[in-house]
């Protein structure tokens, strides 16, 4: 019962981290492949400050910020690219991002991670925390889904619409296409490092092996799969996939086959991605009504 | 002292030989198709692991050859089941589509084979000594099959109909078609010839050093630098662009920290895009 | 109220607009003609910012807005639409004119979240706004059809429709007309001459000869980057530079 706990809470980590990727990617046309970056920020953030001696709450408020103003930063120079090479770019980003970690040891630790990370709000830690650490989750995701859903229900959303979809009328009806972008990458990138706050506290450990190419794609998966521009999408997709990802861990695998499960899933994964671009790129739950009559 | 540097120098100059093939293989194929193939890192890693499955069954020398040719036929299929349909659709489609493969293919590598080191087991010869700078017998190879391919592609560019297509199509593909350039054989060339450059560049590296799964993707972040650097679709520039980077990368080392080995990569291709795209390389006109 | 001072704009070796002076004046509808690749949608560009401007500058009233950003330039009153439609197609006929209303206080996170009333009566107007708009243009009972379904006529009437919510004071439109069933196209010119009501200015380019005659009061017409002739539409047709810029196409056409 504990475990599955755990799946849930995870599952609701990645509700809030495919969400914040759908504002950039979903809505605003922004195809930010480094997204992982901003999970890892506000990971390591929260986990150095409250292991350096504050409180937990208070680092991962101070994460969100952290995570928030990267994100601006690195958003206004490379918002210059066109689509395609917006994704390259940032990706590129992320993975220094991760080598950054790997080597800076007198900050990350590097390769050891990270271990020991407290608890918020006197939670216990180890497996007798997780229940009380689920309603926590739950918790903060509903504030998070309630506060993007005004975002995007708003002229604000509209106006990024407008912008994902036709960047010149944009411009010519007076919108800031620049402004617009960054504020959308800086609200995904907080909400991003709300996530990788929350799994840092949650799983107590965590290294540079945590924020790889490998979630990246699991995140983009979520989105892609569950419907981009849709609310319900990513929480579709982080539910499906991580569901999918745990509980194979749970199929009576002899030992010696353990090791195929790992590529199996990771074919899967490309496979179903490929298929999705190749015959429903809008994903489960579609954005709109197509233009067929 | 400037020994160690000459030999830096050396070493990047063959290293950067090999990225060559990469980055020439990545740039013919944008010149024809106008994206960047994500998966290709995946042809490099194929071509070595196929080469490793073979001479298990026949003599290394000619392990190569099927390998090759099954890493052709992988890039072929690429392109028919998944590159070709989406051609019409949105960049973004196919850069996503060829991620997707890309993991695929490198995750059905460590299905096949594990993700632990694997080698062809060749011992490290002594090497030469010219001017007091060391060379691997692996590395000499590895500069001459380099020499061979990219001297072939400048033969092909320059003097065959195939090369002048190439060259009207990285030009302008509406016009190659309009003036009757059979674009469906220009396309396959292209992808046979950056799958050939592909699986042997992966050959090569794997007998100087190991195979591992990621070699695929380190190799093609490193392509990708150099592509970038000679401006996409700019065969000459691509080509000295693997060579900058196969130097920058070694002579690097001796600056700063090793791990960071593969940042110079990621750190090109963010700072050539953010402020020359069109390349620092590109002696004739840059990428649309 | 628009002035244009010598601009020149120029693609690595290739002129497209040279040293081309202009004012708007008082005229409410002034046409521009003109040849296949006579500068006149760079010229459009460079006014409203999309292209940059070599030499020369702009002026909207007495503000001077040489390359100036085009969001910028369109809050100040400068509209325009493009030479292709370029309607939102996945949003509805109404969310397109909603959509561009100027000065929408839910566009800012910090409004949206603090003053959710103020946010909600910009809403409110404007898409009051946006359905008497809808009469005008009479798409009144397409409102909540995907803006991608409508006819490529209707579709550039949704694109007037847009600048009328966006207060305008000089417009600019690029061939409103081209490749609009003659049907429509009377609907069409009977939304642009509503259009200069209250004091506000249309510039178009246009390749219809009769409809410039129809609709312009003045008439503009260029030639390989340059201004050869200003004046009253009926002037323009036996004017001999610009029957010589015409033909001299025709002539080159017919050569090769």
């Amino acid at each position: 019962m504990d475990y599955f706990y755990h799946i849930l809470v995870i599952a609701l980590i990645y509700v809030i981290f495919a969400s914040s990727l759908n504002l950039e990617l979903g809505y605003a046309g922004l195809y930010n492949f480094g997204h992982v970056a901003f999970f890892a920020i506000g990971a390591y953030t929260s986990a150095l400050l409250s292991l350096a001696g504050f409180s937990p709450a208070a680092s991962m408020a101070i994460a969100l910020l952290c995570s928030a103003a990267s994100g601006a930063l690195l958003a206004m120079p490379a918002l210059r690219l066109s689509g395609d090479y917006f994704g390259i770019a940032t990706l590129a980003f992320g993975e220094l991002a991760r080598l950054f970690a790997l080597n800076e040891r007198w900050l990350t630790k590097g390769p050891m991670g990270l271990p020991g990370i407290p608890r918020p709000l006197g939670i216990e830690a180890g497996i007798s925390g997780i229940p009380v650490y689920f309603i926590f989750t739950v918790t903060i995701t509903v504030a998070v889904l309630l506060i993007l859903r005004k975002t995007t229900m708003s002229p604000f959303g509209r106006a990024l619409k407008v912008v994902r979809e036709d960047e010149f009328v944009a411009r010519a009806f007076g919108k800031n296409v620049f402004s617009l972008k960054v504020r959308a990458v800086a609200m995904g990138s907080l909400f991003a490092g709300l996530a990788g706050a929350l799994y840092a506290h949650f799983v107590t450990y965590i290294s540079p092996y945590d924020f790889s190419l490998n979630e990246t794609i699991l995140v983009l998966l979520c989105v892609v799969l569950g419907g981009k521009g849709t609310l319900s999408g990513p929480v579709l997709g982080a539910f499906v996939i991580i569901f999918f990802q745990e509980l194979l861990r749970f199929l009576p695998i002899p030992t010696d086959w353990g090791r195929f499960v790992s590529p199996i899933q990771g074919m899967i994964y490309g496979a179903v991605l490929v298929i999705l671009m190749l015959k429903r790129p809008e994903g489960i739950i579609p954005e709109h009504r197509t233009l067929q009559c | 002292m400037s020994g160690y540097y000459l030999q830096l120098m050396t070493n990047g100059i063959i290293a950067g030989a090999v990225y060559a093939l990469f980055a020439v293989g990545l740039t013919l194929v944008y010149g024809v198709f106008r994206f960047i193939n994500f998966a290709h890192g995946e042809l490099i890693a194929w071509g070595a692991y196929l080469t490793l499955a073979f001479s298990a069954l026949i003599p290394f020398g000619a392990a190569i050859f099927p390998a090759v040719a099954v890493t052709v036929l992988i890039a072929l299929a690429q392109e028919r089941y998944v590159y070709a349909p989406l051609r019409k659709k949105a960049g973004i489609t196919l850069l996503i589509a060829s991620i997707g493969l890309s993991y695929f293919l490198r995750n059905g590598l460590r299905l096949l084979w594990g993700s632990d080191l694997k080698s062809f087991g060749f011992e490290a010869a002594r090497g030469l000594v010219f001017f007091g700078i060391t060379v691997s017998r692996t590395q000499i190879a590895m500069f001459l099959a380099a020499l061979i391919f990219l001297g072939f592609v400048w033969g092909l560019h320059k003097f065959t109909m195939l090369g002048k297509g190439l060259r009207a199509a990285a030009d302008s593909l509406e016009l190659a078609e309009i003036v009757g350039i059979d674009m469906k054989k220009i396309g396959r060339a292209v992808w046979i010839i950056s799958a050939v450059f592909a699986a042997s560049g992966g050959i090569l590296i794997a007998i100087d050093t190991n195979l591992e799964p990621m070699m695929g993707i380190a190799n093609l972040l490193k392509a990708f630098a150099a592509v970038l650097l000679g401006g996409a679709g700019n065969v000459w520039g691509a080509l000295l662009g693997g060579l900058f980077i196969g130097i920058a990368e070694n002579l690097g080392v001796a600056f700063f920290s090793p791990g960071y080995k593969d940042a110079i990569s990621f750190a090109l291709i963010i700072a050539i895009l953010l402020f020359k795209p069109t390349g620092i390389f590109a002696i004739m006109k840059g990428m649309r | 109220m628009l002035t244009i001072e010598n601009v020149t704009k120029s693609f690595g070796g290739l002129t497209a607009v040279c040293g081309v002076s202009l004012q708007l004046g008082e005229i409410p509808i002034t046409g521009l003609v003109g040849p296949n690749g006579s500068g006149k949608s760079t010229l459009f560009h460079m006014i409203t910012g999309f292209y940059s401007v070599d030499k020369g500058r702009v002026f909207l009233e007495d503000r001077e807005i040489t390359n100036l950003k085009p969001h910028l330039i369109s809050r100040m009153g400068l509209l325009r639409t493009f030479q292709h439609t370029r309607v939102l197609p996945f949003l509805s006929t109404l969310e397109n004119l909603i959509a561009a209303a100027p000065l929408q206080r839910g566009e800012s996170l910090v409004k949206l979240f603090l003053r959710p009333g103020a946010v909600r009566r910009d809403e409110k107007k404007n898409t009051e706004k946006a359905r008497e708009v809808l009469e005008t243009i009479r798409l009144q009972r397409l409102a909540e059809e995907l803006a991608g379904r409508l006819s490529y006529g209707q579709q550039r009437l949704l694109e007037l429709g847009r600048i009328l919510m966006a207060d305008p004071r000089v417009i600019l439109l690029d061939e409103p007309t081209a490749g609009i069933n003659p049907s429509l196209v009377r609907d069409l010119v009977q939304v642009i001459r509503g259009l200069t009501g209250g004091g506000i200015q249309v510039f178009l380019i246009e390749h219809n000869m009769p409809l410039v005659m129809e609709l312009c009061d003045r008439v503009l017409v260029m030639d390989a980057g340059g201004l050869i002739f200003e004046g009253f539409p009926h002037e323009a047709v036996k004017d001999k530079a610009v029957i010589e810029a015409y033909l001299g196409k025709a002539r080159d056409a017919s050569k090769s």
